[in-house]
């Protein structure tokens, strides 16, 4: 603002020719114009004003002219006079003294016409503006009221629409409101429908699971069991969840559902069956073409077969049909099988025939058993694979090693051991077991019988009655004691013992009836006896080599095997006793008895020693088995009887050899209060002649050795014979030396007549000759 | 049971066979032919053994190759007096193993008495295998390996030994009679159709005849198995087992 102090200096002097115009006076007139001199209009509103009016006036010429023209209608006239006026006035106009100084210049003119014309200046400016303000609002007020027209009839339209809209809103309303009811609806019967189809799911078979259960076209297999797993899962839920709305009873749809399974169910039990049917007739077909003489057990079982009896096993009545089917197929196979290994071995004839080897009892009768034992075994194989008994094992993955390790006991089919295992599986097993395998009986027994019965030997007999046994209690323990091959095995057994005992007992019956050759001096066992005890002592050898392990067998706790096994044997083969009865017994009657009648037509020969000689021969036969014990204690019972009938006998003959049977009768027989010289035997003379002979005898070699006995083959029994004679002579001697050496005895001269012959009357003496202990060391 | 047992194409089938075939075991009493056999069905070592009372059946399936073969294993008794028994055993047997007791000369003594037997009664083309048994008592040896070996040569017999209570070779008699068999039947020599050869055709076996008629055996001698005993001469012949529960 470096302008400011300009103006003030400007104005001063501006006045100052307005109030010079007046001419001052000192009277109020002239205090006012000093006051309104005074009067600063230094402020900007004034200043403000000054200047436009100044630009109102810019020049006088300029207002000259306006007045002049007294027409303000061409602005651009007068814009483009003003800007050529400026042009001029430039220069005057750039220092503010200078225009001053110019405008002082034309005061002069226009400031007079300026102050006078100045409100019509302005008013006419003021009207001017106005009308042109008039002018322009005119028109604005036009536009303004085409504008209204159309607002009008745009409300109009606008209130049209709305009406219209309204109405339709109205009619729309009760539509929406149906849109929503049935969305609604819609929802809720989806939702019903996601329940029933999943409910549908659950509880419905699929038509793909009913074609799989009844139709005949579709084969058994995986997508059967799964649709019968699903059929009976349904009907377990349909049960629970009939159960658990008890309260109304059960529902219709569960009742339906129960119905619709259950029919299916039964057409799949009913497909089960017919399958199993066609396979185990085919089991039949396939064996028939080609007959295996040893049976090997081609059978082969499917997990689909095995599955498929494994369901079956709800429907016993099914099941019991199939098998009776099975066994039905399987024993002419087996059958078959058994006559072609029988009669005409393998093709070519290899391996032979069984019946080629039946002049062979044994290997026949064996070779018979081992076939239907080995059939047994693949056949139980076989079932027990039906059955699912046994898990596959064998080939498994070394997973199941430690598995196997642990059942193995009951899973190792051995022959030998015993089924533990029982349950309706077995039961299954037997059944079929026994239906087919009891086909072999017929052949089998008849076969068996005609051997048995053919065989002369007891022998043989025997030991086909020890196979047979064998395979009763091997055979039994597979196939169980009720199936008819263990009865017809039994039945063989029994008949093959009865052959047995009846051919011993005949041999028995027919020793008793041998008389003894008269001519014969001999005091050995006659041949007849070797001969019987030699088939004895066969019959024994094989009785003890088939039941040594058994005697001698340590009972292992943990072998369950054995013991039963030996149980078995020693309840039927208790009779070992009863062989030894029917042999021994008639040699011990036909030796006692052929003696005795011998001893009655042959004078001199020894029936006492013959006899005592077969008896100990027998008893030394006994003698070797231990399991003999019985009848060797009866044995030696017979033989200590007559050992001291042969002593008493004996005793007898030497007291007679001696001389000293009279003098020992009459010790014995002497009456209390008899004297002993009185009797006749013992008078001095004649006792004293008969010590004498005593003596001579005692000098012989009777004394040491008696030329009876030598006979007997038991040594042991000579010197026992001899001993107890002597010892009973010894004791006579003494008693007699006692009686003699008594004074009431009467005899006068005792120790002379005693004394003088051998054993002086010194029972010592006569002890040590005879070679007995002393009396006192007794 | 698993449901994939039902699908008889998606996995093997266990049970099935390619071959059936009847084994007999033979020997002196007392030389482990139970103990081998129980060793080779179980794998383990049968403790308490006792005399077996004439004879006990037993099968394994074994896989020879690309074949399954069903072993049917008739254990006879030692004694003399179930050797009228045993016998009737032999009939028909495809494969003899023939087992002494290393530390035994008097079961060793014997063999060509039970071979003699085996070869009368057996099937024409009986395979036998010599084993000698009880390996582990290497101090109690009384038949030299060299011996019986050459025994075996002299008789025609496959021969290795064998421990039952270690386990050792224990499959491979069984292996090595069962390749045995399986070649005479690939040569043409043995006819599985033949009843009496002891080897029968099994279901899987015929299936495949079926299909095709074309019955090699592939690859026999797969994956060679790497057994202890190294003196083994015909360890080369004894093929892999893949099935092998024991390594």
């Amino acid at each position: 603002m470096s302008s400011s102090p300009l103006p003030s200096l400007s104005t001063r002097p501006t006045p100052s020719p307005s109030s010079a115009s007046p001419q001052p006076h000192r009277n109020p007139v002239s205090l006012r114009l000093y006051k309104v001199l005074g009067a600063n209009f230094d402020d900007d509103a004034t200043k403000e004003a000054l200047n436009t009016l100044s630009e109102l006036y810019p020049t006088t010429g300029t207002i000259k002219q306006i007045k002049q023209d007294g027409d303000l209608s061409s602005d651009s006239d007068s814009d483009s006079d003003w800007d050529g006026q400026d042009g001029q006035l430039k220069l005057p106009q750039l220092p503010p003294n200078s225009i001053i100084s110019s405008e002082r210049r034309v005061t002069t003119g226009t400031a007079a016409l300026a102050r006078k014309n100045l409100r019509r200046d302005i008013e006419t400016k003021l009207a001017e503006t106005s009308r042109m303000f008039v002018k322009a609002f005119g028109e604005v007020d036009q536009k303004l009221d085409s504008l209204q027209e159309h607002i009008t009839a745009m409300r109009v339209q606008c209130d049209d629409a709305q009406a219209q809209l309204s109405s339709t809103n109205e009619a729309c309303k009760s539509l929406l409101e149906r849109a929503g009811n049935l969305r609604e609806q819609r929802q809720a019967i989806s939702t019903q429908q996601q329940i029933l189809s999943l409910f549908l799911h659950r509880f419905t078979l699929t038509p793909s699971d009913i074609s799989a259960l009844t139709s005949r076209d579709v084969p058994l297999g995986k997508s059967f069991f799964e649709a019968m797993d699903k059929a009976v899962k349904i009907r377990e839920d349909c049960r629970v969840l009939m159960g658990v709305g008890g309260e109304e009873g059960p529902s219709q749809v569960g009742l339906d559902i129960l119905t619709t399974t259950s029919s299916h169910l039964e057409q799949a039990y009913e497909k089960i069956f017919r399958y199993l049917t066609t396979e185990f007739q085919n089991l039949m077909g396939r064996g028939g073409d080609r007959v295996d003489p040893d049976y090997a057990g081609s059978l082969e079982v499917t997990p689909i077969m095995r599955e498929a009896v494994r369901r079956l096993r709800d429907r016993p009545e099914l099941l019991a049909e199939t098998l009776n089917t099975l066994s039905q197929s399987l024993s002419p196979t087996l059958l078959s099988s058994f006559l072609t290994a029988l009669t005409r071995g393998g093709p070519g004839g290899v391996p032979r025939p069984i019946e080629l080897h039946a002049h062979d009892p044994l290997r026949y009768v064996g070779d018979m058993m081992a076939w239907v034992h080995q059939a047994i075994a693949a056949e139980r194989e076989f079932l027990e694979s039906l059955f699912g008994l046994h898990e596959i094992k064998g080939a498994g993955g070394s997973s199941r090693g430690i598995d196997m390790v642990e059942e193995g006991e009951d899973e190792r089919r051995m022959i030998g051991s015993v089924r533990k295992r029982q349950g309706i599986e077995e039961e299954w097993i037997g059944e079929v077991m026994d239906r087919c395998v009891g086909k072999l009986c017929g052949p089998l027994k008849v076969r068996v019988q005609q051997t048995v019965r053919s065989q002369e030997s007891p022998i043989i007999s025997y030991k086909i009655a020890n196979l047979l046994q064998f395979y009763l209690v091997t055979m039994k323990r597979t196939i169980g004691e009720e199936a008819v091959l263990s009865k017809t095995l039994k039945e063989m057994t029994d008949i093959s013992f009865k052959v047995f005992f009846d051919g011993i007992e005949a041999q028995g019956r027919a020793l008793l009836r041998v008389t003894l050759d008269l001519d014969d001096p001999a005091l050995t066992p006659p041949a007849t006896v070797t001969e019987h005890i030699q088939t004895l002592r066969e019959i024994l050898s094989v009785y003890e080599s088939s039941h040594l392990d058994d005697e001698h067998a340590v009972p292992v706790s943990s072998s369950n095997s054995s013991e039963p096994h030996v149980k078995d044997e020693q309840l039927l083969f208790g009779g070992v006793d009863r062989i030894l009865d029917v042999m021994i017994d008639p040699a011990i009657e036909m030796c006692v008895a052929a003696s005795e009648a011998k001893s009655r037509f042959r004078r001199g020969w020894d029936g006492k020693v013959f006899a005592l000689n077969c008896l100990t021969y027998l008893q030394n036969v006994l003698e070797s088995y231990p399991f003999a014990g019985n009848k060797r204690k009866m044995l030696d019972d017979v033989i200590e009887e007559r050992v001291n009938d042969l002593i008493e006998e004996h005793y007898n003959n030497i007291l007679a050899d001696a001389n000293l049977n009279n003098a020992a009768v009459a010790c014995v027989t002497m009456a209390p209060g008899e004297k002993l010289s009185n009797i006749w035997a013992t008078t001095p003379p004649i006792l004293s002649g008969a010590l004498s002979k005593f003596s001579e005898w005692l000098s012989g070699l009777e004394v040491v050795h008696s030329p009876r006995l030598a006979q007997l083959t038991a040594q042991r029994l000579h010197t026992r014979i001899h001993q107890a004679a002597l010892e009973r002579l010894a004791n006579t001697y003494k008693l007699l030396c006692e009686l003699v050496r008594k004074p009431e005895n009467g005899y006068e001269a005792a120790s002379t007549l005693l004394g003088s012959q051998r054993p002086f009357g010194q029972i010592h003496l006569l002890r040590q000759i005879f070679g007995l202990p002393d009396d006192d060391e007794r | 049971m698993a449901i994939n047992d039902y699908d008889a194409d998606a996995t093997e089938l266990l049970e099935t066979y390619d071959f059936l075939m009847k084994y007999i075991i033979i020997g002196e009493a007392g030389t482990g032919k139970s103990c081998l056999l129980h060793h080779f069905t179980h794998n383990s070592f049968k403790e308490h053994s006792q005399h077996t009372i004439g004879v006990e059946f037993s099968s394994r399936t074994v896989k020879l190759g690309e074949k399954r073969i069903k072993l049917q294993l008739w254990d006879t008794a030692g004694q003399e007096r179930f050797r009228s028994v045993t016998r009737s055993y032999y009939r028909g047997a495809a494969g003899a193993i023939l087992v002494y007791d290393i530390t035994s000369r008097a079961s060793f003594a014997n063999l060509s008495r039970w071979l003699a037997d085996a070869r009368a009664l057996g099937s024409p083309n009986l395979v036998v295998v010599l084993v000698g048994n009880k390996s582990d008592r290497e101090d109690e040896r009384e038949v030299e390996w060299a011996e019986a070996s050459r025994w075996a040569a002299d008789h025609d017999v496959h021969f290795l030994e064998t421990s039952s209570l270690t386990g050792d070779n224990v499959e491979a008699p069984f292996l090595l009679c069962a390749r045995s068999i399986l070649l005479s039947i690939e040569s043409g020599a043995l006819d599985p159709e033949k009843a009496g050869s002891g080897v029968s055709y099994g279901d899987r076996a015929l299936r495949r005849v079926n299909s095709s008629s074309r019955l090699s055996f592939g690859s026999l001698s797969v994956g060679r198995r790497n057994r202890g005993s190294t003196r083994l001469k015909l360890k080369d012949l004894v093929p892999g087992t893949s099935n092998s529960r024991c390594c």
